[in-house]
């Protein structure tokens, strides 16, 4: 591999670019593929092979050739809502897992840059908030202000949004008053039922950092059960 | 989302040759049986034999850093090796687990 070619890889990966890299094992040739865009003129034969493995972002060898494909898709993007003690473990648990996080919290003193290094923080309400993050069914809501005014729009848009996964913190009986709520706003039991409430796999821990590893722990099983 | 995972390796690459090393990758391109690592799993060499990552549960990693530093001294800028547990020298470097697994190496120049 050439090193502008490994440049450019990396800054494909810094700027959440889905491409694939596509290598010649028998002559050591190596070329990015990115969707709707040239091929270069080497790997162009496997063009349709290459297209159809990026399509099910698969890697691997094309069957009877000597060209690997490496596919590499958008890291899975994590809201975080609430700039708790918790949310700081989180943060660290999640820093070898390549999620793109992200803090929304009204609350400046909670949500700083002292607290967060390194982390995109939005000081807004979650409405708000929301204007600037791009989000879909691959995206991921951990709520854990159990105040109601912050984390309800903020689940309130996870669903509409279809998230994969929407986690809420607070005991049984918040999150049974949080259900009531957002059936009064007119979301179904389907949906209700969808939000891991109270959040996390069940570990036995109350310390903060127990609770976060219980959660990132259940946001890794609901990233693999959603492929 | 496969994939989703990313275990930078690439970008700690850059990082040593930006430090002046030569630096060979070794990618996991082929699977067989119950091999440790999926495909795409990586590791880098640099020519002290100094590595990072892993392409198998650390059952065939020295050998492949014997090869990458060999790699590098030879001025061959690519090869592809393969290890089976049926392998001759299975009771040195084999994969205990019975899988086997093809890994490719290339230089960064």
């Amino acid at each position: 591999m050439k090193k502008n070619l490994l440049s450019e890889i990396i800054k494909k990966k810094e700027n959440k670019e889905e491409f694939a890299i596509i290598t010649n094992i028998a002559n050591g040739e190596s070329c990015i593929f990115e969707k709707n865009k040239t091929l270069d003129k080497n790997f162009e034969k496997y063009s349709d092979q290459i297209n159809s493995y990026f399509e099910k972002t698969k890697s691997g060898m094309i069957e009877n050739t000597n060209i690997f494909v490496e596919t590499y898709i958008r890291p899975i993007k994590v809201i975080i809502v609430g700039a708790v003690h918790i949310a700081q473990y989180l943060v660290d648990y999640a820093k070898s897992l390549n999620f793109e996080i992200s803090i929304i919290d009204p609350r400046g003193y909670f949500a700083n840059k002292q607290r967060f290094p390194d982390l995109k923080i939005i000081n807004k309400w979650p409405d708000e908030a929301f204007k600037e993050i791009e989000t879909n069914s691959s995206s991921a809501l951990i709520a854990l202000t159990h105040d109601p005014k912050i984390d309800d729009p903020a689940i309130q848009h996870a669903l509409k949004n279809k998230f994969y996964y929407i986690g809420a913190l607070g005991s049984k009986k918040t999150h049974e008053n949080r259900c009531k709520r957002l059936r009064e706003a007119g979301f179904t039991d389907d949906q209700i039922n969808f939000i891991h409430g109270p959040i996390g796999i069940k570990l036995g821990g109350r310390s903060a950092p127990e609770i976060a590893l219980s959660i990132i722990a259940q946001l890794v099983l609901e990233t693999h059960n959603k492929q | 989302m496969k994939n989703s995972f990313d275990e930078k390796i690439l970008e700690e690459a850059n990082d040593w040759i930006k430090a002046n090393q030569k630096v060979v990758l070794a990618t996991v391109i082929q699977t067989w049986g119950s091999s440790p690592r999926q495909v795409g799993s990586r590791m880098i060499v640099n020519e002290k034999g100094d590595f990072s990552g892993s392409v198998s549960g650390g059952c065939v990693e020295s050998a492949v850093v014997r090869e990458c530093v060999g790699i590098i001294k030879e001025k061959k800028p690519f090869k592809k090796i393969e290890f089976k547990v049926s392998n001759e020298s299975a009771w040195k470097v084999g994969l205990a687990c019975g899988g086997e697994i093809a890994v490719y190496l290339e230089e960064i120049n």
